[in-house]
């Protein structure tokens, strides 16, 4: 148990914080593309838990999904939505039903209201509780993010960030899941990101704008 | 020996101010691929402006002259209260935080009465913007610091500071990440830099600190130009003692103290220079957007309270 160690397992147990800060900072944001940012951040944050995590009960498998998550979620999928915000060329902000303040202050009261929906739960499942929280707190930011904001891209962006809960969920509660499924999940994402990317072109291409919140007439 | 090292310390914060400020001119400028002034511009005029005639228009009473001097004092004593090169500071145990902030907010007060007071339209109209923003950079100011007390259970500056030198590097608390984003945001409101305002235009639609020192000439503009020098270093000091104070001199020893002093030198040049960068990427916020930007810092500051509960 060296120096590095030592401190690995310190950053480690505080690692949850991070994550609530990319949270709120993507609550914040008011340009898509810090958004996409914040989330290959987020992503690379989780990539580290599971390193630390297969490190401390000696999975090569988790060293493989590492590397996944690391390409596909930290680098590919970032770098596409920045290519599909180049191309759009549409004007760039989240545009959100929320101001700024607001956002931040329901963000905090899902990040609060998440502790106290895992608290009966720690016990039973191990785990540390502000990780588990921050698992909660992601899917629950996640979906507020699909809700509040009106840019057909962010529901993307939400979508990813609640896949992140999920992902982080089942690290802390079962050291991951079996290998072949990470694969498929990962590359499920990947697929659907794609997918979603010719979407967001197409209702452009139709309607001329991305405000999903005028998406309300059926149109050939 | 301490009393001496506490005394010193004040004197390097109000030294050093105008020298933060040309620093941070001069990255700005070249940042932005002008050629900028020395970094000794702001000494040269503090002196140009000494030697100058104090105006003062004919529609002004006592209090137009009462202000610049208060404003200066009120930020001297402000900055007697932050630890800088080791962890005890000259009024370190005779007030707490919420004397720091009402410190600030009394010397602002001040400052928004004299610029009532000077009679032009611009003075109250930067009086107006002042009081708003202060009035909302007031609670996530005061909530933060007191996140941070309520962890180290202790409401005294330095007794912060030994507290966070006793905790490990490593282990980042969601309070204090909160409570730093809370705090760092104030400190922009605060010390009137980009987004809230621009410290280099005399813009109108725009000004607000600049339109309350409209009227102001001579060694009371010295002095208040000077006390807003001072304000930035000591809420820069502020956040370093706070939340990274290692490095700070634990004991009185000279080897102690020069550690202390670079590694204090190399936190103020980074803080310097994530600002320039910063003021010279964002665009100015219009003033209906500033209370949407002190609402974020509010949410992290209550959060960061909410937390201290949390996390016991």
């Amino acid at each position: 148990m060296g120096l590095f160690e030592t401190a690995a397992a310190k950053a480690l147990a505080s690692s949850g914080v991070f994550l609530f800060m990319t949270v709120l900072l993507i609550a914040a944001a008011k340009r898509i593309s810090t958004c996409i940012a914040l989330f290959s951040v987020q992503s690379l944050v989780i990539t580290a838990q599971i390193i630390a995590v297969s490190r401390m009960h000696h999975s090569a498998e988790g060293f493989v999904v590492a590397v996944l998550v690391l390409t596909v979620k930290v680098v590919a999928i970032p770098y596409v939505l920045y290519r599909i915000v180049e191309e759009l060329q549409a004007p760039r902000d989240v545009s959100s039903s929320t101001s700024a303040s607001q956002s931040v202050f329901i963000a905090a009261g899902l990040i609060l209201l998440s502790f106290f929906a895992v608290r009966p739960y720690v016990g039973v499942l191990g785990g540390d509780q502000a990780m588990l929280a921050a698992a909660v707190a992601l899917v629950l930011t996640g979906g507020f993010l699909m809700v509040s904001r009106k840019k057909a891209l962010m529901q993307v962006v939400g979508l990813l960030v609640l896949d992140n809960g999920i992902f982080l969920a089942a690290l802390t509660t079962t050291f991951g899941m079996p290998l072949v499924i990470e694969i498929g999940i990962v590359f499920d994402l990947l697929m659907g990101v794609f997918l979603m990317g010719l979407f967001v072109f197409r209702i452009r291409d139709t309607f001329d704008h991305l405000d999903v919140s005028k998406l309300r007439r059926l149109r050939g | 020996m301490t009393l001496a090292m506490n005394a010193v310390q004040v004197l390097l914060l109000i030294l050093l101010a105008p020298l933060v400020r040309g620093v941070i001119a001069r990255l700005k400028a070249r940042i932005q691929n002008r050629h900028g002034a020395t970094v000794w511009r702001p000494y040269a005029d503090l002196v140009k402006l000494f030697r100058k005639e104090d105006l003062v228009p004919d529609s002004a009473s006592f209090v137009f002259r009462l202000a610049p001097i208060v404003v200066f004092a009120t930020t001297l004593v402000v900055a007697a209260f932050v630890p800088l090169l080791h962890g005890s500071a000259l009024l370190g145990v005779s007030g707490d935080f919420i004397f720091l902030v009402y410190f600030l907010a009394l010397g602002r007060f001040f400052l928004m009465l004299g610029a009532m007071d000077g009679g032009s339209s611009f003075g109250g109209m930067g009086a107006s913007r002042e009081a708003l923003v202060s009035t909302l950079a007031e609670a996530p100011f005061l909530l933060a610091l007191m996140s941070v007390a309520i962890l180290a259970h202790n409401g005294s500056i330095a007794g912060m500071v030994q507290w966070t030198i006793g905790q490990s590097f490593f282990q980042f608390s969601a309070v204090h990440a909160l409570a730093f984003m809370a705090l760092a945001l104030v400190a922009i409101a605060e010390t009137g830099r980009i987004p809230v305002d621009n410290p280099t235009t005399h813009l109108e639609l725009t000004m607000i600190h600049e339109a309350m020192v409209l009227e102001y000439s001579g060694p009371s503009l010295a002095l208040i130009e000077w006390a807003s020098a001072i304000k930035l270093t000591v809420v820069m000091a502020l956040l370093i003692a706070l939340f990274v104070p290692w490095g700070i001199a634990s004991s009185l020893s000279a080897l102690a103290l020069v550690v202390a002093s670079l590694v204090l030198l190399l936190k103020i040049a980074a803080l310097v220079l994530t600002l320039a960068l910063v003021e010279s990427s964002v665009a100015k916020l219009r003033m209906y957007l500033v209370p949407d930007f002190l609402g974020v810092a509010s949410a992290l500051a209550i959060l960061a309270v909410v937390f201290t509960a949390l996390m016991r």
